[in-house]
């Protein structure tokens, strides 16, 4: 009997030999818009194997606004984002905690957790009866970003510097907020839970390592283990380069991570992670994804799988559909990956 | 160490005032705020204090960053710093009694917002010596050319950091160029390299504000 899409992942990242490498397209809003009919074609010929349940939170009385739409919103935080252009984000402009010493004014949305679960978690739990796919939960924690957006990234950078002035209590409000979300989700029968902090640069961490592992492993430390302690599988995003921290984020327990393998030397990366970790994606949206020349694409996956491919699994198919690449790209990805074997 | 020694050391380190709670070692003693009063005090010049001062603990921060020494956080508190004891200094340079190296405008391209790297530049200018006029993110060739007019400026600094605007470059390095006669623009940024800076016809892409400010440094302005 051929493996089910969850299975295939399942097995992935189990390193049990799943029958096909797992795929994971991620579509932004700008794909969407400006080529509908491909997306649809896309979705149908190379159907992704994870998908997120379509249970959303209840309306939070203070979200304004689109998240990608030109203009001004406001999310659940009350952190207010200018956006310039449609199908992607924005960034914060004023943030709302200005001064450090403020910040037991962050109201973290807890009313957006149901505290009656029953009826949320019936919805959720038949959405993964009734699918045969490897579900992800619709939440995603971020206590750095979420950090910036609250304090503006200046500030929230040079925050790290001096933690012990309300930064270590602004990112253990956030991080509370965070847990009684996993917390929600690893009750569900959700197959696994994500998150996501970019903590890199084209060439290096935005902050020093070892402020990074005093101030945020734990909290990664944490989520990992309330998802082992409720078997469920637990995967990160993470832009720019990282590599002096990816021993680290497989230590804390991530079954996956999403990363800039291009930024990084990925030779390395398989040195410290191959066989450990579950790489899940992605290809290089700054140089190869925009190119015209799709055997760049390409040659791309071949890069990927010569270095970090197994047949007992460790590697999902990802990449974004996004910001100035066309349809064909994403098209020569996909069947790429489906040569590898 | 002298006092002025003392100045740089705050600024390398970040020590910006006497309240200011980094670094831990430096607790309870003066910044660079009360450093430049009291040089100031003591007959120091204007010049003398930004030349020994405050450029050389920015630049040895800013050679650190270049070589992966040290990270944004220490170069933002350096530039916070260095910022403080510039207030002791601005009426100087009002007056005409201190001079800066030159004016630079620089500004993130149309379509981007991404700011950090731009602002880390102008910090590292500024910790140089130059006047730098920060347009923003999101800037149109109009806003570059006429702050550049504005400022009789003929030096530019874009930053982009997304693939599809960096391509805004072309257009942007062009209208400065035509408008403004004599002037350079230099660009920067993650995706960006020196191939890119030829095919638009920028006069360079630096890398890292370390590099660009040493090469800014050789300039006749
Ligand atoms: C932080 C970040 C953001 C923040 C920006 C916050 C801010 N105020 O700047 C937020 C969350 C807002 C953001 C948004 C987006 N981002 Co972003 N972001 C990043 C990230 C993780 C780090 C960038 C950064 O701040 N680095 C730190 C600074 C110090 O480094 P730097 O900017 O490179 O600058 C240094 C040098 O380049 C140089 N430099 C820079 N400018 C100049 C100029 C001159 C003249 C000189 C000499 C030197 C110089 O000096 C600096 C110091 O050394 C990068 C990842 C990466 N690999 O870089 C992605 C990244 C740039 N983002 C990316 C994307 C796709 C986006 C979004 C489209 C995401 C979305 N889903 O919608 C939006 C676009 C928003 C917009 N309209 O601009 C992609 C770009 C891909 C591409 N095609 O080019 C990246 C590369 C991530 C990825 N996975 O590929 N992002």
């Amino acid at each position: 009997m051929p493996q089910t899409p969850r299975e295939i992942v399942t097995r992935c990242l189990s390193f049990k030999k799943p029958e096909r490498v797992p795929r994971d397209l991620w579509v932004l809003p700008y794909a969407q818009t400006h080529f509908p009919e491909d997306v649809g074609n896309i979705e149908r010929d190379f159907p992704n194997d994870i998908i997120k349940p379509d249970y959303e939170y209840p309306a939070s009385p203070i979200v304004r606004g689109e998240r990608y739409a030109v203009g001004y919103c406001t999310d659940a935080w009350g952190c207010e984002f200018k956006n310039i252009q449609a199908g992607i984000i924005g960034e914060v402009e004023t943030p709302i905690i200005r001064d450090i010493s403020d910040w037991k004014s962050v109201r973290p949305p807890y009313e957006q957790i149901p505290d009656n679960t029953a009826g949320p978690y019936e919805n959720i739990n038949r959405f993964c009866a009734n699918t045969d796919k490897f579900v992800i939960a619709n939440c995603c924690p971020r206590p750095w970003e979420r950090y910036q957006f609250l304090r503006g990234s200046e500030n929230a950078l040079i925050d790290m510097m001096m933690p012990d002035y309300g930064a270590r209590d602004l990112i253990k409000a956030i991080h509370d907020f965070y847990l009684k979300e996993f917390e929600f989700w690893v009750k569900t029968d959700v197959d696994a839970i994500w998150f996501m902090d970019d903590w890199g640069a084209q060439n290096q961490l935005l902050i020093n390592p070892e402020i990074w592992r005093e101030l945020f492993k734990p909290l990664y430390k944490d989520y990992c283990d309330l998802a082992a302690a409720n078997d469920k599988f637990i995967m990160m995003h993470t832009d720019g380069h990282v590599t002096e921290i990816f021993a680290d984020l497989i230590e804390v327990g991530l079954d996956a991570i999403n990363s800039q393998l291009f930024c990084m030397d990925i030779s390395e990366l398989a040195k410290i992670g191959k066989g450990k970790i579950t790489f899940w994606g992605e290809i290089d949206r700054q140089h190869i994804l925009p190119s015209a020349d799709v055997q760049k694409g390409r040659d791309a996956v071949q890069k990927v799988a010569s270095h970090l491919y197994d047949p007992s699994g460790g590697v999902i198919a990802q990449f974004e559909f996004g910001l100035g690449m066309k349809p064909e790209m994403a098209v020569a990805v996909l069947e790429e990956w489906g040569r590898i074997k | 160490m002298d006092l002025i020694q003392r100045l740089a050391l705050c600024v390398e380190r970040g020590k910006v005032d006497r309240n200011f709670p980094y670094p831990p070692d430096m607790k309870d003693s003066d910044g660079a705020s009360e450093l430049t009063t009291l040089l100031l005090e003591t007959g120091e010049s204007a010049n003398s204090i930004l030349k020994r001062g405050l450029m050389v603990g920015m630049d040895t921060v800013g050679a650190k960053f270049a070589n992966g020494q040290a990270f944004i956080p220490e170069l933002l508190v350096a530039a916070k710093a260095m910022n403080a004891a510039m207030v002791h200094l601005k009426p100087y340079f009002e007056s005409g009694e201190a001079k800066h190296r030159g004016s630079i405008v620089i500004g993130t391209i149309q379509g981007d917002l991404h700011d950090i790297g731009k602002n880390i530049v102008g910090m590292v200018l500024k910790g140089a010596g130059w006047n730098v006029i920060d347009l923003g993110s999101n800037v149109s060739a109009d806003k570059f050319i006429t702050a550049l007019r504005d400022n009789n400026c003929k030096l530019a600094a874009l930053s982009a950091l997304l693939t599809t605007t960096m391509l805004n470059m072309e257009s942007v390095v062009g209208e400065i160029k035509g408008a403004i006669t004599g002037s350079m623009v230099f660009i920067g940024g993650a995706p960006l390299s020196n191939e890119f800076s030829d095919k638009i016809d920028a006069d360079g892409y630096f890398p890292d504000p370390h590099t660009f400010s040493k090469y800014l440094s050789t300039l006749n302005t």
